[in-house]
Order: structure tokens, then C-alpha cells, then sequence
């Protein structure tokens, strides 16, 4: 049995007109990583907050270690969580902070000592031992925030964009350390984002979610390469997979702009004979200038105009008009081209995803 | 811009200056003379060496000496003080607990219970004395300290601003401490009025100058003379035709002086107090 399971798990708040959250199910294992990822609003922190027990659950039943959740106080559920504005005792020290929840459970005040300057200790924290909340950045209360999480031995890590208030590069570098206590301590910790980078980066499992309704439960890989509908694939990776509206002529992709490209048969014959209300999307990195590729694709061989660039030093975005919309591509640092330059470019096959334009779902 | 900033900011600080002078004068002639025999003070009422103190000499505190020997004034002060500190504390949970759940418990008509309670501000407390005495007195609690404290304990002034404060502390604090283990009650105790110490000084400092300015009220459920408070006391003292006018203006200048420290020790938290009722809704 799973450690954590989410059947069926509603939410409708009072006065609302139709669900938060619908039907969401879930199970996760002992000491997985989990991100809830989706657009702001769609039901990500509802759902944490069911789990933490500060939501009531409308509908539906939660079970942590086997035992159904759903009538019992936060403080029974084995659960620790780290907010997202921190919310430090902002009248106690760093010490207080952490040994706070300790010392209500009546742990002996030895243990306590032992596992303050533990926490402490792994999270850098011993020159701010006796500050207040007030006087530290907001990465330092961050990390007291964990540390008042993780003394407690809690089975379950619940936390609500933890990182979203920091800079980016202290983002970067405290991913790595909630990465690094994941591993160490191994709780089952379940992550709220809306940065995809930060959900692909730190998960074992990413949850994506929109409207309530969970869209897709997978690896960071098997989401990236096989979303299963649009939104999916539009939500996760960046500069987003680009979408041409398509129709299909014999074994020829016809774009919204009249152009025209080939397809192996194969690929054509997993459509089921479909052949408009189409939409193709193909990832940045899957258009290919260099001259082995089109070597190799030539036949799907398309040109057009750069109109703006995006140098991100290791790598370029080119943006161009084709087929009725605007195309990305990413290409490598050393693929230098000028804006209104002429550019020829293919994509790779293997790499073209179809969706159905009215149910979104991808077709492969 | 910058210079006529500067000279309007002169003019304001001598404009108060003058003003606070005004005020003063009459407190500033009252300590001088109490410290002088009465025949000194009747000799000279109006120049201007009434205003000064007489030189420091072995019958300097005589009047004070004799006011807190002679009377039971020091015990009317113990009393006024052991009153405020009850009422402080019994204050701070009350309101402070109401203003509370008016300010984060969901519970039916909150939004209408606050706008009766702020209601009750606009009545003045006089008009409701004679009630509460009817009360008092058929509860049998006249000259007893419970009498005394009961109806005042409760004051929807002191509930709206806790309320006001209480409106803006985050939520997820609360979630935090019950994760660590920290019930409602325990929460209420340790976070929430720690969180909140100006309005807890606040509430203290209008409840201290409330208890120790009363007049009416205590004057009403006491008479008998070991419970009176300072106010009333002093007009036993001043009332007596045996209290000399000395020691009249030390018995005075006793009662003026913990008021006077109160101000100047919060001045900040009784600005405040007044800003904050008297301006957003949160
Ligand atoms: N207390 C509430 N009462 C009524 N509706 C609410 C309440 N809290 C949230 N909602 C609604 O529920 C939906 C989901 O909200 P939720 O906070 O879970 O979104 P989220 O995914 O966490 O978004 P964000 O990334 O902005 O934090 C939103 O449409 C929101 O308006
Ligand atoms: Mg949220």
C-alpha cells in the first residue's frame, strides 16, 4: 500500500460556485519527491492544505500510512510543513523557532538540545541561533522554516512554494539544499510550485494540474517527452513547444500559412485517419539548423526569417514567423544568427507531437 | 521651500511650547506650593516666586509627610494601583479574546456583532451607570473589589482596536503552531499578545489612566473608606476641614504624578491608540 493516498479528493469551498479541486488521485510512496505544478489558482495549495488538514475535504478520503485522515487534526496527521511567507514565530529566536513544536510534544529538554543543534547545524544556521526572525534574509528564514520542519522526524513534508519569495540564484541554491535534506532524511515530501524548472528539477514525480483537475502524474522525462494533451505539453519545458494549427494532405503536413511538409508513413498512420482539426507541436530544441540534421531531414527542409534572438550565452532562441504562428528554436551557442537573417531549418521527426485542436489530447 | 519648511517648523514648535506652557502652569504652581507651609502660599499666590519651588530645608516634605501618615492616602493608592492591575489583566483577556474571534473565527454574524460593538463605543459609560449600579447592588457586591471590577472588565473600545491589530497577523502562523502543537488557547497566550505588544500596552495604559482618573463609579459602589481609590480619597483628604492647603496640593500633586510618568513613558502606544481607532478599517 502506498504511503500517502489522495482517492477521489474534492474541495468546494462555501460560497464558491463550482470545485477547487475535482476528483484528484493519487498515490505516492514512501519517501518520493512529489510537485503539484499548474497555473496560479489551479488547486495546488487546496490540495497541500486538505493534506495538512487546514482545508476541510469535501469530497473523497485521504490515507497516510494506512490510516484515513480525513477527521484528524493537523497536529496528529505526521506532518510537517514549511510555508511559503515562512511563518516564523516572528517573537522568538532562531533556537525558539526550531525547538518550539519539541518542546510542546514534551520531548526531554536533552533530545531537544540534540536535535535543535542538529537541524541547526546541517542547515548553516549557528551564527543566527540567537536571532529573531526579523533580522535575517529571507533565505536564512527559509532555512529556519526547514529546520522547524525537519526536527520534528516527521513522515511527511508538506511544502508551499518555499522559494518562491527569494531571489533566483538563492532559488537555485536552496533547490539544491531541500534536494540534499530529501535524500538525507528521506521523508515523503510533497512540493507546491508553479516554477516548472523547480518541479522538474527536485521531483521524482510531477503532478500537473489545471482547473482542479490533475492533467498528467509522471517522471520530469516521461512529461517533457509524452505530455498527454496540450496543456501538458505547453506547461512543462522552456521557451514553450510550439503549436501550428495542421492539416494533413496524403503523407504532407499543411500549415495554417499554406506550407507544406513530408511525413513518413508511419507517423501519418498513427493519426487513425484523421486529417484536420489538428495541432502539431514540436519543442524547441527539435528544429534543427545545422547542416547535419538537415542533411539527414532534408526532405521536411523549411526557411524563414529571423526576427528577434535570445541570447542566453549557452544557447540561442531564434524566433520566426512559420506556418501561421511564432516559431522558437534553440539553438546552440555557436549557431549564430542575426536578426533578418534567412534561415533554413527542419524539424525532427520523431520528435512532432499531434493534438486533436477540440479535446487537446495528443494523438502521440 | 527647504528654509520656509524650517521656519514653519519654528513656529510650530514655539507655538507648542507656548501652549504646553499654558497648560502647565497651573500644575507647575501647584507642585511649588506644596512644598510650602500655608502661610507661605496665602502671602504670595500671584508674582511669579509662586511658581518656584521654596529652598530645600529639613520641613521641605512636611506636607507630603503628613498626607501619607496622618490619612490613609498611601492605601488609596495601593488600591487604585491593585484595581488598574486587575482590570488590566482581566482586560487583556476579555477584550483581547473577543477581539480575536471578531478579527479570525468564522462564526455566524461576526461582521454584524462588530458593528454593535463598535455601537457601544458612541454610549457614553455614564449614561449606563445607574444600571450597573442597580445590578451591582442586587448582586450584593456593593463595597466589595468584584462590584467594583465587574462592569468594568469589558470595553468594547479596547475590543475594536485589539480586533483591528489581530485582523493583520497571518494565518499561516497559526497553522505553524498547531503542526508544533499549540492549541487555540495556548496560542492566544504565547503568540498572538506577544505578537501584538504595542496594542497590549496600549490597552494597559488606557485601562492604568481609566482606573486611576474614575471618579463616578467608585465613588458609587464604595463607601466603606478602606477600598476607596486615590481620587475619591483625595476628596475625603481635601474635603476634611483639618487638611491644611499644602498638604491639599501634595495629596494633588501624589495623585498627578504616576499619570504624568504614564504619559511620558508611552506617549507613543496613547498616540497610537487614538490613530488607530480612529482611522482604517481593516
Ligand atoms: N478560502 C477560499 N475561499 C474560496 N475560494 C478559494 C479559497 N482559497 C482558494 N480559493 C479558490 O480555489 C482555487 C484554487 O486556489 P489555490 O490557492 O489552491 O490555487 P494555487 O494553485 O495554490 O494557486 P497559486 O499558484 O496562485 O498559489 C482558486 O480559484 C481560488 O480562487
Ligand atoms: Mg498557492
Amino acid at each position: 500500500m502506498s504511503y500517502i493516498q489522495l482517492k477521489g479528493l474534492c474541495k468546494k469551498y462555501p460560497n464558491a460556485t463550482k470545485n477547487s479541486v475535482t476528483d484528484f488521485n493519487l498515490d505516492i510512496e514512501e519517501k518520493e519527491f512529489i510537485a503539484f505544478v499548474g497555473p496560479s489558482g489551479c488547486g495546488k495549495s487546496t490540495t497541500l492544505r486538505m493534506i495538512a488538514g487546514f482545508e476541510e475535504i469535501s469530497g473523497g478520503e485521504l490515507y497516510i500510512d494506512g490510516k484515513k485522515m480525513n477527521n484528524v487534526l493537523p497536529r496528529d496527521r505526521g506532518i510537517a510543513m514549511v510555508f511559503q511567507n515562512y511563518a516564523l514565530y516572528p517573537h522568538m529566536t532562531v533556537e525558539k523557532n526550531i525547538s518550539y513544536g519539541l518542546k510542546n510534544m514534551k520531548v526531554p529538554s536533552d533530545e531537544i538540545k540534540r536535535k535543535t543543534d542538529w537541524a541547526i547545524d546541517i542547515l548553516g544556521l549557528e551564527e543566527y541561533r540567537n536571532r529573531k526572525p526579523k533580522n535575517l534574509s529571507g533565505g536564512q528564514r527559509q532555512r529556519v522554516a526547514l529546520g522547524r520542519a525537519i526536527v520534528k522526524d516527521s513522515k511527511v513534508f508538506l511544502m508551499d512554494e518555499p522559494l518562491s519569495n527569494l531571489d533566483a540564484k538563492l532559488r537555485v541554491s536552496m533547490r539544491n539544499e531541500i534536494s540534499k535534506l530529501h535524500r538525507q532524511l528521506g521523508s515523503t515530501t510533497i512540493y507546491v510550485t508553479h516554477d516548472q524548472v523547480e518541479a522538474m528539477t527536485m521531483a521524482d514525480r510531477i503532478v500537473i494540474m489545471k482547473d482542479g483537475v490533475v492533467q498528467q502524474v509522471g517522471k520530469p522525462m516521461e512529461l517533457y517527452d509524452h505530455p498527454v494533451n496540450k496543456f501538458v505539453a505547453g506547461f512543462i519545458g522552456s521557451p514553450q513547444m510550439n503549436f501550428f494549427d495542421v492539416t494533413i494532405e496524403g503523407n504532407t503536413v499543411k500549415f495554417a500559412d499554406g506550407k507544406q511538409m513530408p511525413l513518413s508513413e508511419n507517423i501519418i498512420n498513427q493519426l487513425g485517419g484523421k486529417t484536420s482539426g489538428l495541432i502539431l507541436g514540436i519543442r524547441g530544441e527539435d528544429i534543427k539548423l545545422d547542416a547535419q540534421n538537415l542533411e539527414v531531414y532534408g526532405e521536411g527542409k523549411q526557411s524563414a526569417v529571423v526576427e528577434n534572438t535570445e541570447v542566453m550565452g549557452n544557447e540561442n532562441n531564434l524566433y520566426f514567423t512559420f506556418g501561421g504562428a511564432v516559431a522558437v528554436a534553440r539553438v546552440s551557442k555557436y549557431e549564430i544568427s542575426q536578426v533578418g537573417d534567412s534561415i533554413d531549418f527542419t524539424f525532427v521527426p520523431s520528435k512532432i507531437h499531434f493534438f486533436d485542436k477540440e479535446t487537446e489530447e495528443c494523438l502521440f | 521651500m527647504k528654509t520656509r519648511n524650517k521656519v514653519l517648523k519654528i513656529i510650530l514648535v514655539a507655538a507648542m511650547i507656548l501652549l504646553s506652557l499654558f497648560f502647565l502652569f497651573p500644575v507647575v504652581w501647584m507642585i511649588a506650593n506644596s512644598f510650602k507651609p500655608d502661610a507661605e502660599i496665602t502671602a504670595d499666590m500671584n508674582s511669579v516666586q509662586a511658581f518656584i519651588p521654596p529652598v530645600p530645608s529639613e520641613n521641605f516634605f512636611d506636607n507630603y509627610v503628613s498626607v501619607l501618615t496622618n490619612t490613609n492616602f498611601l492605601l488609596y493608592m495601593g488600591n487604585t494601583l491593585l484595581y488598574a492591575a486587575l482590570l488590566i489583566v482581566l482586560g487583556i483577556i476579555v477584550n483581547g479574546l473577543a477581539g480575536y474571534a471578531l478579527a479570525k473565527i468564522k462564526f455566524p454574524f461576526s461582521d454584524k456583532w462588530l458593528l454593535i460593538i463598535m455601537m457601544l463605543m458612541i454610549i457614553p459609560s455614564e449614561t449606563i451607570i445607574t444600571i450597573n449600579y442597580l445590578f451591582i447592588a442586587k448582586m450584593g457586591l456593593l463595597n466589595t473589589i468584584f462590584g467594583y471590577i465587574l462592569p468594568m472588565i469589558v470595553n468594547p473600545f479596547n475590543i475594536f482596536l485589539f480586533r483591528q491589530v489581530f485582523v493583520s497577523l497571518p494565518d499561516d502562523v497559526y497553522e505553524a503552531a498547531q503542526l508544533d502543537h499549540c492549541g487555540p488557547v495556548k496560542y492566544f497566550f504565547t503568540m498572538v499578545l506577544p505578537m501584538s505588544k504595542t496594542v497590549v500596552a496600549t490597552v494597559s495604559v488606557f485601562t492604568f489612566l481609566n482606573v486611576w482618573n474614575d471618579y463616578l463609579w467608585p465613588s458609587l459602589v464604595f463607601t466603606s473608606s478602606d477600598l476607596l481609590t486615590a481620587q475619591i480619597g483625595l476628596n475625603a483628604i481635601t474635603a476634611n476641614e483639618n487638611t491644611t492647603m499644602g498638604q491639599t496640593l501634595a495629596a494633588i500633586t501624589l495623585v498627578t504624578i504616576p499619570v504624568i510618568i504614564i504619559y511620558s513613558l508611552f506617549s507613543k502606544q496613547i498616540v497610537e491608540g487614538v490613530v488607530s481607532t480612529g482611522s482604517k478599517e481593516g
